[in-house]
């Protein structure tokens, strides 16, 4: 009889289908994982899983017995731990209290058994004895711990709820070699202990290693349940990009090769900061660079260092032939460097103020203005506005009266007032309609004909594959394949993706 | 309707119809409350709050929540020097004024290092530089109180100028519409929104936001320093801690002009009429005989009860 089996079950927020049918069968004693691309609804199955997501409809079986998961309690008493991708420890209290955080041991009914939770929490340090790094003990206190301690202690922490399900969303993302080994290591002493096991990783080395099956979820479906011995990884992903997948991008989009005669507009050479290291490539005048791979494998680090705003420890970046090392981002803008976010709301639009205003920052700062004069700041605006289609019924108007899309469309306009050499895009569709994501994409385009060097990072992988000359794809900090002209395949840039870093 | 209706909820026009309110309930109590002649004193004690106002208008526009606690120490500061270095002589004024200004300027910047290349909360900060001025104060006049105003400077906030007006009102008039300009014509008054609004869409569009920030302290500073000279010339002669009830009034004048105390909304005009506003209440409390600490509670109750009205819209640490 397995552990846990979800029949059917499905989950919608407003009009999006998060999960449209999950079914999932976990045995007792394996490993179990679960694959799909971003947004595939694997998160959102381990939430219902967890009971921190209700589920709309379908069923879920705890050894054979139907049961209710109302809230994460009632998940914790039905026998399931979680290991949370985004760490939820406590940064001021000690690695033991962490550890035993969930379930304190409590002695006449109220005050904490220290010697109890001592003793508890020894247990599950003791697992990691060796590798866990220096400076690792039961008082230090998690905050002064490193990342991949502090992860360390999560997963103590999911043991230490010694629930017959565990689930790992992401459990080694931090994590160096012998820590991982050590970790598989006590992963199987579990499966002997006959616990069933969900784990999620996009290392495909790691899943063969550790994996007795996998469940691949695709556009909230699950699609398919293998065994791990019986196949091989280039099948795993064929499933997870699904049909077509081996079709070339469509060539009406982007050439294949944009013409390097114009001359490099951005020359990025070993460059290493915080999530990157060792970067080097060049964009060429009238070029779109696409960076692609996985959520957070250093794309965005690298567009906000090039632009003053992370930090850079190492390597040099040029603009045409000059060294450029911005200091900060109104350094970057004065040298031609332009910078669109998808998270407008922290970093691009100034709420409250009018439109204008959202629009006209970048003409101050680069024409040197003092005085804003509103009908000559008009004149500049609008043809800007115009150029993205932009819909809105007065320039005073603040610019929280517009919808997402043309927000982004005012925010992208302010660096059309006077143009920039090099246009770094960090998921700039993020979160806005179709047609403004093609109104978008066809100015992209036209910017890149007129000679701007362009540098396009995308979660969608249909944007840059529709849109840009090659891709670059990052795996863990660093650019571990190039995709040009006909190998830019929806395919080759998940295997890419996946590829052990 | 709708239209009246909501020209009626401007915080503007509140605050000048409550303008109209109480001066009527001035004159009910005290004939002779309404009269020129007491309005006109009435400006040119609005005057003194509008223009400390108008540096707190601009810190607290600036967002991070943004406050200068340490303008009534440089109110008190600047008039001891305006007093020394004068000393009863028109000669004085200008080095006077210089003299004041560098010193507004000065405090200024200490507030506006602390807060951004130390990182201290601008309450904590300028709380502390109040404490600083406090006593400094005290050392510097040990007890004995000394300068007198020229007698150029007290004409000029006493007694009338141009049109039968005194020119501190004037001066007064003037700093309105050159914070009206600077707030709405100028890059830098669009950036102080931007700061207020999104600090950190303002530094990647590549506001120096930290220059800004220290800027906006030294502007409060400068303006306090005006306001303390005028206030040697309103007095004659400055005495210790002259300037102290500018702090809570200069924070309940921007308040109630309708500016947010979370940064990046109002501007000075309301301001003004906020000053004039609660320097009538000032007036009728005093008419009916409510002494110092009475008006302190009643302006204390005023800025919470303004806070309730206005300062649901946002939470202050979001």
């Amino acid at each position: 009889m397995p552990k846990l089996t979800l029949n059917g079950v499905s989950k919608a927020y407003g009009a999006t289908l998060a999960l449209r049918r999950g079914d999932l069968e976990i045995a007792a004693g394996e490993v179990h994982v679960l694959m799909g691309s971003n947004g595939s609804g694997k998160s959102t199955l381990c939430k219902i899983i967890a009971g921190s997501v209700r589920p709309d409809g379908g069923e879920i079986l705890i050894d054979g017995r139907s049961v209710t998961i109302s809230g994460p309690q009632s998940a914790r008493e039905q026998g399931i731990g979680i290991f949370y991708q985004e760490l939820s420890l406590a940064a001021n209290r000690s690695v033991e209290e962490n550890i035993c955080l969930a379930m304190l041991p409590v002695k006449a009914a109220f005050f904490v058994d220290r010697p109890a939770l001592k003793a508890r929490a020894a247990r599950y340090i003791e697992l990691f004895a060796g590798v866990s790094g220096d400076g690792f003990a039961a008082e230090t206190l998690v905050g002064n711990l490193r990342a991949d301690q502090r992860q360390l202690v999560e997963i103590m922490k999911a043991l230490a709820s010694e629930a017959p399900i565990l689930i790992f969303d992401e459990p080694t993302s931090a994590l160096d070699r012998a820590q991982v080994d050590r970790f598989f290591d006590i992963l199987r002493g579990l499966k002997r202990d006959g616990r069933g096991i969900i784990f999620i990783s996009h290392r495909m080395d790691e899943i063969t290693a550790i994996g007795d099956r996998v469940t691949i979820i695709r556009d909230g479906e699950t699609i398919q349940t293998l065994n791990l011995s019986e196949t091989d990884p280039a099948a795993v992903i064929r499933l997870m990009v699904g049909g077509a997948g081996d079709m070339p991008a469509s060539q009406s989009s982007a050439p294949a090769v944009a013409s390097f005669s114009a001359g490099a507009a951005m020359t990025v050479d070993r460059l290493s900061g915080a999530g990157f290291r060792n970067v080097s490539f060049e964009v060429a005048k009238g070029e779109i660079l696409g960076l692609g791979g996985l959520h957070g494998q250093g794309q965005s680090a690298v567009l906000r260092a090039i632009f003053g705003a992370g930090s850079v420890t190492s390597g040099e970046i040029r603009i045409g032939s000059d060294r450029f090392d911005a200091k900060s981002p109104r350094d970057a803008i004065r040298h031609g460097c332009a910078y669109v976010s998808g998270d407008r709301g922290r970093d691009g639009v100034i709420a409250g103020r009018p439109i204008i205003e959202n629009v006209t920052p970048i003409h101050y700062l680069r024409d040197r203005l003092m005085i804003a004069r509103p009908s000559g700041l008009k004149a500049k605006a609008m043809p800007a506005l115009e150029a993205m289609h932009t819909k809105f019924a007065s320039l005073m108007h603040p610019i929280n009266s517009l919808s997402g899309g043309n927000q982004q469309k005012v925010i992208i306009a302010r660096w059309l007032i006077d143009r920039p050499d090099v246009l770094l895009l960090d998921d700039p569709t993020k979160g806005i309609d179709l047609s403004a994501k093609a109104d978008l994409f066809a100015l992209i385009r036209q910017l890149a004909a007129d000679g701007l060097g362009i540098l396009l990072y995308s979660s969608e992988d249909a944007e840059l594959l529709g849109n840009a000359n090659r891709i670059l794809v990052f795996n863990g900090g660093s650019v571990t394949r190039e995709l040009t002209g006909e190998d830019r395949t929806r395919y080759n840039l998940y295997q890419a993706a996946y590829e052990a870093a | 309707m709708n239209a009246v209706l909501s020209f009626l909820k401007r915080p503007l026009v509140i605050a000048l119809l409550l303008i109209a309110a109480l001066l009527y309930l001035g004159e009910s109590l005290s004939p002779g409350f309404a009269s020129a002649d007491q309005v006109l004193r009435l400006l040119i004690v609005a005057s003194l709050l509008g223009i400390v106002a108008a540096g707190q208008n601009v810190i607290i526009l600036g967002g991070r929540e943004g406050i200068d606690l340490s303008v009534g120490g440089v109110v008190s500061l600047s008039a001891i020097i305006a007093g020394n270095v004068m000393n009863g002589a028109d000669g004085g004024i200008l080095p006077a004024i210089l003299a004041c200004l560098a010193a507004g300027a000065f405090f200024g910047l200490l507030n506006g290092l602390g807060v951004t290349l130390l990182r201290i909360p601008p309450l904590v900060m300028t709380l502390g530089m109040l404490g600083v001025l406090q006593g400094l104060l005290v050392v510097i006049r040990n007890g004995i109180p000394s300068g007198r105003a020229a007698p150029g400077l007290s004409a000029f906030v006493t007694q009338p100028l141009v049109f039968g007006i005194p020119g501190i009102i004037w001066l007064w008039i003037a700093i309105g519409l050159f914070m009206a300009f600077m707030l709405n014509r100028t890059v830098f008054g669009h950036r102080i929104y931007a700061i207020g609004s999104n600090e950190h869409a303002a530094y990647m569009a590549g506001v120096p936001v930290r220059r800004m920030r220290i800027g906006l302290f030294m502007i409060s500073g400068m303006f306090a320093a005006i306001a303390g000279l005028c206030l040697l010339g309103y007095s004659g002669s400055s005495f210790a801690n002259v300037g102290e009830q500018y702090m809570l009034s200069s924070i309940i004048a921007v308040v109630f002009g309708g500016t947010s105390l979370a940064g990046g909304k109002g501007g000075y005009t309301g301001t003004m009429a906020g000053a004039l506003l609660l320097v009538i209440l000032q007036g009728i409390l005093t008419t009916v005989n409510i002494d110092e600490s009475g008006r302190q509670m009643v302006f204390g109750a005023t800025l919470l009860l303004l806070m309730l009205f206005y300062g649901r819209g946002k939470a202050m640490r979001a």
